[in-house]
């Protein structure tokens, strides 16, 4: 038998460190690629719930808030008749509830509102009243104005949901204070 | 005999050897074709892939100028200026007008963010019930319907645009939009207390028959539900009006 010996073209050997980072690279490949895929196709719902930057703009509000507390308790405690009592202690309550809300959200990073009263409204209900809606309609542009600023989507849902019971204050409370129905409807 | 020399079949060489494997598998998939081999019978018709609808900040705009295009159209309806008079007449042509006018306010939005703005009504909502709340004061001739419909519009207005804060990417317009909508809800406290009017009608009650009052200020924060109203004839034997709920809009009622 006769034994031919042939010469084999020389064969490079890929290393095992390099399929291995080979394997890694197109796992990670593989894992990526329906991320990014969905951060483009989501263009428009990509804001975060929450962020951080915002706490300032609602620790704002959230003084606010408990400035319009102190003002509704002052002046509820003046009222005699118990439908106006009733009906200031409701818009009270909201305003306790807009600064539990903002406060819940914040949570430790809630700072204590300010408690000094914004106004002493005195003088006749349609007066006072009058007086109120004013505070309610600067209260509301605050809320507007910072919901400009607010990345986070949930402190946006929430102070939208404020800001659409507090333009309701104004309309109510200028009705109340005698303004003629378009004026009160700020038409 | 003995054969002592058994193969080598080292690490390296199954590691190489698999890769060659899968390569060669792909490379027999990609020159496989596109013919389907499965036998079938008839044929079965093409079907074209639906392309992808975005929700986007201009989707949004448009679908808010749609809500406003609408609510003018219905409140400058013949069936509904029928029932007005002159207290309520020229309250309604200002409402109408402030609707119109925001259609052009959410133009410049649009515009300036490079889409195109739109002039028609919402038709899946018109079909949905704007279109039945229509017909409804049209049969009732109820001069009541005149306020209650007001009402209901208005918050449907200034809900609208609070739901869209949830979809809303660019915080600003957020707060462009909620500024609209606060127009409405500040319209709609006041139509409810041309309806059920003074302090005692701020928070909800009931009348002397236990039917639910028009409040003022219904809820704490804004609500996102749908608006319930009762328009058109008093059903004879039930003694009680139709009931229309008015949603905001959804997905399938963007204007894309």
């Amino acid at each position: 038998m006769e034994n031919h010996s042939v010469d084999l073209p020389q064969q490079n050997t890929t290393s095992r460190r390099r399929l291995l980072s080979s394997l890694l690279a197109g796992g990670a490949f593989a894992v990526a690629a329906p991320v990014l895929a969905t951060r483009v196709s989501a263009e428009g719902t990509t804001a975060p719930n929450r962020d951080a930057r915002d706490n300032a703009a609602l620790n704002a509000l959230l003084d606010r808030e408990a400035q319009m507390v102190a003002t509704y308790a002052g002046v509820v405690g003046s009222l005699k008749d118990a439908d106006d009592i009733a009906a200031f202690t409701l818009i009270h309550d909201h305003h306790v509830a807009y600064e539990q809300a903002i406060k819940g959200y914040l949570a430790r990073a809630a700072v204590a509102g300010n408690r000094t009263p914004l106004a002493s409204p005195s003088g006749s209900l349609p007066a006072i009243a009058g007086q109120l809606a004013s505070l309610e309609e600067a209260t509301m542009n605050q809320h507007i104005a910072a919901l400009g600023n607010l990345i986070g989507l949930d402190g946006a849902k929430l102070v939208a949901s404020i800001i659409t019971t507090e333009a309701r204050h104004i309309g109510a409370l200028s009705i109340v204070s005698g303004a003629a129905p378009l004026t009160a409807a700020g038409n | 005999m003995s054969h002592n020399s058994l193969p080598k079949y080292s690490r390296r060489s199954m590691l190489t050897a698999g890769g060659a494997a899968a390569a060669g598998a792909a490379f027999l998939a990609a020159c496989g074709g596109t013919s389907n081999t499965v036998t079938r019978l008839g044929s079965a018709p093409t079907t074209a892939k639906l392309t992808d609808a975005q929700v986007t900040d201009v989707v949004l705009l448009r679908t808010a100028q749609s809500v406003e295009t609408m609510i003018a159209t219905m409140m400058s309806d013949s069936a509904f200026i029928a029932l007005t008079d002159s207290a309520t007449a020229p309250i309604v042509a200002s409402f109408t007008a402030a609707h119109k006018a925001h259609v052009g306010a959410l133009a410049s939005l649009i515009t300036s963010r490079g889409g195109e703005s739109y002039t028609g009504t919402n038709e899946k909502l018109m079909v949905s019930y704007g279109q039945q709340a229509l017909n409804l004061v049209a049969d009732g001739k109820d001069k009541q319907d005149v306020a209650g419909l007001a009402l209901a519009l208005e918050s449907l207005s200034c809900a609208t645009y609070q739901y869209f804060v949830s979809l809303t990417s660019d915080p600003t317009l957020r707060s462009q939009m909620m500024r609209i909508g606060a127009t409405s809800a500040r319209r709609a406290a006041v139509v409810a207390q041309l309806i059920n009017s003074g302090t005692q009608a701020f928070a909800p009650g009931i009348d002397d028959k236990g039917v639910a009052t028009i409040a003022t200020l219904p809820n704490a924060f804004g609500a996102l539900n749908a608006t319930q109203v009762f328009l058109g004839p008093v059903n004879p034997e039930s003694g009680t009006r139709a009931s229309l709920l008015l949603d905001t809009p959804s997905l399938n009622s963007l204007i894309y």
